[in-house]
């Protein structure tokens, strides 16, 4: 009687609480404290975090005050990854454009490219049609250049993993080839599983 | 017999408890040059407190600001830890514009952060744009 009366009781219970633990489909905001938190892999919170932290370095920096046409105007070369994820770097570096543009101290350019074809192939096209009708260069060269990489470490001890996830930028003036600015922005996640929240 | 049981277990229960606990607890030492060269800007803060148990565990000692050569606002917080464990907690900056308009920006983020016991220290952030005027941090504990 009391064997039946205790069964009965956890398929009651234990459907409740499994189902308790399960959330709903619901918005977060972007890279806020409600943001999931993987160990192994970057999050967007991440590439939010190194994009403002490299930013405001590069604008405190003050190397972009110093071009003598002001806003300076930024090419954007390679960006390696060499993390264990396939991950699209234009979710740093495109974040670092739209705050640049937005500070008013540099603009990037969509026409330069290495390799493929350009940013906005359109524009490049009709840049290249004005260039040979008017017989002269129309487009303003890149004043810098912006490369960089980024770096996972990986390390586990027992159940509890650590992941470095290291973003590396260089600013290079063409005509020089020197690094005139240099930023990395670390971040360091660890744990025995992902999370939901900071 | 029942005093036997519950003995061993309430020994075993006690150490568990305090090793527990122990490793929990974390403080911090420093050292800085006592005659200082630099001389902060500080700024009369106005506070709004909604989570009374976070205030009161990383407390705000100071706000200074400083305007960059570049024309940025750079803001500087110094927090202390008035507990003996580690803190963890979050935080965000807001921009206003001279209208005091919210500066909506690409990279905002929530920053994770973490304080340990008797720790002070600071966190800085710098405005967008130039246009930013004015500004406000918002901090918020952590749930992991």
């Amino acid at each position: 009687m009391k064997k039946n009366l205790l069964l009965s009781l956890a398929a009651t219970v234990l459907p409740l609480a499994i189902g308790g633990c399960a959330t709903k489909a619901h918005y977060v905001q972007t890279g806020g404290n409600q943001s999931i938190v993987s160990i192994g892999a970057i999050n967007i919170q991440d590439y939010t975090q190194a994009a403002s932290t490299m930013t405001s370095e590069l604008l405190a920096s003050g190397v972009l005050d110093k071009v003598p046409n002001p806003p300076a105007i930024l090419a954007i070369s390679r960006i390696i990854n060499n993390t264990g994820q396939q991950i699209d770097t234009d979710l740093l570096t495109k974040k670092i454009r739209v705050a640049l543009l937005q500070s008013g101290k540099a603009l990037t350019t969509t026409t330069f490219t290495i390799g493929g074809p350009a940013e906005d192939p359109m524009a490049q096209a009709l840049q290249q049609q004005n260039q040979a009708r008017l017989n002269q260069m129309t487009a303003r060269t890149p004043d810098f250049t912006l490369s960089g990489k980024i770096i996972q470490t990986a390390v586990k001890e027992g159940s509890t993993s650590q992941s470095t996830f290291s973003f590396q930028l260089s600013l290079t003036d063409p005509n020089s080839g020197l690094a005139v600015w240099e930023g990395e922005k670390e971040i360091t996640k660890q744990g025995g599983r992902g999370s939901v929240g900071f | 017999m029942k005093t036997r049981i519950f003995l061993p277990l309430a020994a075993v229960g006690l150490t568990a408890g305090l090793i527990a606990v122990s490793g929990c607890k974390t403080s911090m030492n420093s050292v800085e040059n006592a005659q200082k060269t630099g001389q902060r800007q500080m700024v009369t803060d106005q506070r709004v407190i909604t989570d009374r148990s976070l205030a009161k565990k990383v407390s705000i000692v100071g706000v200074n600001q400083v305007i960059t050569p570049g024309g940025f606002l750079k803001v500087q917080i110094e927090l202390l830890n008035t507990t003996r464990s580690p803190q963890s907690f979050s935080y965000k900056f807001e921009w206003f514009d001279a209208n005091g308009m919210l500066l909506n920006s690409a990279a905002m983020p929530t920053y994770p952060d973490e304080i340990q016991g008797g720790e002070d220290k600071f966190i800085t952030g710098q405005s967008p744009t130039p246009a930013s005027k004015d500004f406000r941090v918002k901090f918020i504990a952590n749930i992991n």
